[in-house]
């Protein structure tokens, strides 16, 4: 496989704090910055993190978590908690500062499985979350993650001009990244986790609040099925609260659906078929949503979708779409079919017949466009209820 | 883009989406707010909303371009063309002093003179002419 070529070069950096001069003598291959705990004083953080595409904190005791605000939570990190720890006292001493505030573009590397699957039931971590490594000790630990993360950025996923045909494409393309490089296959193939964590950053500020009144207009006790088109790996699915959220997501790509179940697995994901229809009865779910899939496919295929979505939600339940509404003319070189806001509004009409109230809409503006791209529209089906 | 760069559009129809995206959240915000509950709750009105006021910056271009243009002196001649210029294009704060009811009547009228507008420039000796240019067919096409 070739390389893909990214917004720019993937260059981690690892904090090694009180063991950067360990770190360093590792010999570390390729491109990185070894950062000590002088280089990380609140004056310098932003600097020193500038170019990096990844932060790895090797030691965390040493590091200021309280200075990671603003655009510096673009960076993902992977967190190595120190040797010999246990979760009692990682939740004790990191807990607010560190774990509670990990996405799902962070992770954690960790040696001990009984620790990981502690820390994965405290936190809602995903599978995919967790970067194995052997030795706990920061100089032997860099090492590991260093090789994983060259060999995520080798891969991709291949484009043929003049050849795109959305099911097949993203059929493939799913399949080939879901294990090795899932944050790839998320958002934007040709750019690193920073870039694709940065423009889920931004869908997600316009997304959970709605997610939030959707579900407040449900008593507490009623679990809230939701439903994801085109869940890839599941990254939605850590915006839910298990304990109180039945979530179930679909794609097209079986490699996805697979990862999603290990990443999720208290979770039901299935496979979409071509032909679009939902394998869910009538009226099952309070919420359904989609995120920068509809825009990806024919007006047919978006009809379709949306007439399913309507016709699994339940009469009161919502329909969000957040999806790109602004792009150039269709082209060869392009995965994106354009269509207006005013098209869309009219085919989610036209699907519909018009059973819908519109509850929200926002333009989104992603930090690397020039201009607006994005909307967040949300929708209730009217109707009434056929089983109570 | 540097700060100091201005956003120079560069693809039309994105400058048209974004347009119609940005008018379109501020069309729902306005309806939500009880500026027009007439329109709240209702994606066809909104949508048709924007499209009117699309109609209605259309109908003012038109007509300041065909005041520009060589034809001008010979179109202020004509007392349709004063009224229109008179409605549309001397009075430009007009409509936003109106209630919203009174904006959509306003918005519904400069569609239906536009239209009027339009099919009248299409017809005669110098539809041939009119014809020729693609912004005109375009005009021609979204609303008739």
């Amino acid at each position: 496989m070739e390389g893909i070529p990214t917004d720019r070069p993937e260059h981690p950096v690892f904090y090694g704090g009180r063991f950067s001069e360990e770190v360093s003598d590792a010999g570390l291959p390729g491109d990185h910055t070894v950062l000590s705990d002088w280089d990380v004083l609140p004056a310098q953080l932003a600097s020193a993190l500038e170019p990096a595409s990844i932060l790895v904190v090797l030691d965390m005791l040493s590091f200021p978590f309280e200075s990671l605000t603003g655009d510096l939570m673009d960076v993902p990190l992977i967190l190595l908690p120190p040797p010999g720890s246990d979760a009692d006292f990682l939740a004790t001493v990191f807990g607010k500062a560190a774990f509670s505030r990990l996405g799902f573009f962070d992770r954690v590397a960790v040696a001990e499985d009984d620790l990981w699957a502690e820390l994965q039931g405290r936190y809602g971590l995903a599978r995919g979350q967790r970067v194995e490594v052997e030795d706990g000790r920061p100089e032997h630990a860099a090492a590991e993650i260093k090789d994983a993360l060259e060999a995520e950025s080798t891969l991709y996923a291949p484009f043929v001009e003049n050849d795109y045909e959305a099911n097949r494409y993203w059929s493939e393309r799913g399949d080939a990244l879901a294990g090795e490089a899932p944050h790839r296959a998320i958002c934007s193939v040709n750019h690193g986790p920073k870039f694709n964590k940065a423009i889920h950053r931004v869908q997600e500020k316009a997304l959970s609040p709605q997610i939030a009144v959707a579900r407040g207009t449900q008593a507490e006790e009623v679990p809230f099925d939701v439903l994801e088109i085109g869940a890839g790996v599941g990254r939605w699915a850590a915006s839910f609260d298990p304990t109180r959220t039945r979530f179930t997501g679909v794609d097209i790509s079986e490699g996805m659906v697979e990862t999603a179940r290990k990443n999720f697995p208290q979770c039901r994901f299935d496979l979409l078929g071509e032909d679009s229809v939902l394998p869910y009865g009538d009226e099952s779910f309070d919420l359904s949503f989609s995120v920068t899939v509809m825009h990806h496919n024919p007006t047919p295929t978006k009809r379709a979708l949306i007439s399913e979505m309507w016709r699994v939600t339940r009469p009161g339940g919502r329909l969000m779409f957040l999806e790109d509404f602004v792009s150039g003319g269709w082209s060869t070189t392009s995965t994106v079919y354009p269509m207006s806001v005013n098209e869309f509004v009219g085919l989610l009409v036209d699907a519909t017949a018009g059973q819908v109230v519109l509850e929200h809409v926002e333009s989104i503006r992603y930090g690397h466009d020039d201009f607006t791209r994005g909307g967040l529209l949300g929708v209730t089906k009217l109707g009434v209820a056929r089983t109570w | 883009m540097s700060e100091n760069d201005f956003y120079t559009p560069t693809d039309l129809d994105r400058l048209r989406m974004e347009n119609e995206l940005l008018a379109f959240e501020v069309r729902f915000l306005k309806a939500r707010s009880g500026g027009q509950p007439e329109v709240a709750g209702s994606p066809v009105s909104l949508s048709r909303m924007t499209h009117l006021e699309e109609a209605e910056t259309d109908l003012k271009l038109l007509l300041r371009r065909i005041q520009n243009s060589p034809l001008g002196p010979v179109a202020r001649t004509n007392k349709n063309f004063r009224t229109l210029s008179e409605r549309y294009l001397r009075q430009p704060d007009r409509a936003l002093a109106m209630s919203p009811a009174q904006r959509t009547v306003y918005l519904e009228g400069a569609e239906k003179d536009l239209k009027l507008l339009l099919r009248r420039l299409g017809r005669g000796p110098l539809g041939v002419a009119f014809k020729r240019r693609k912004s005109f067919r375009t005009l021609q096409e979204r609303y008739l």
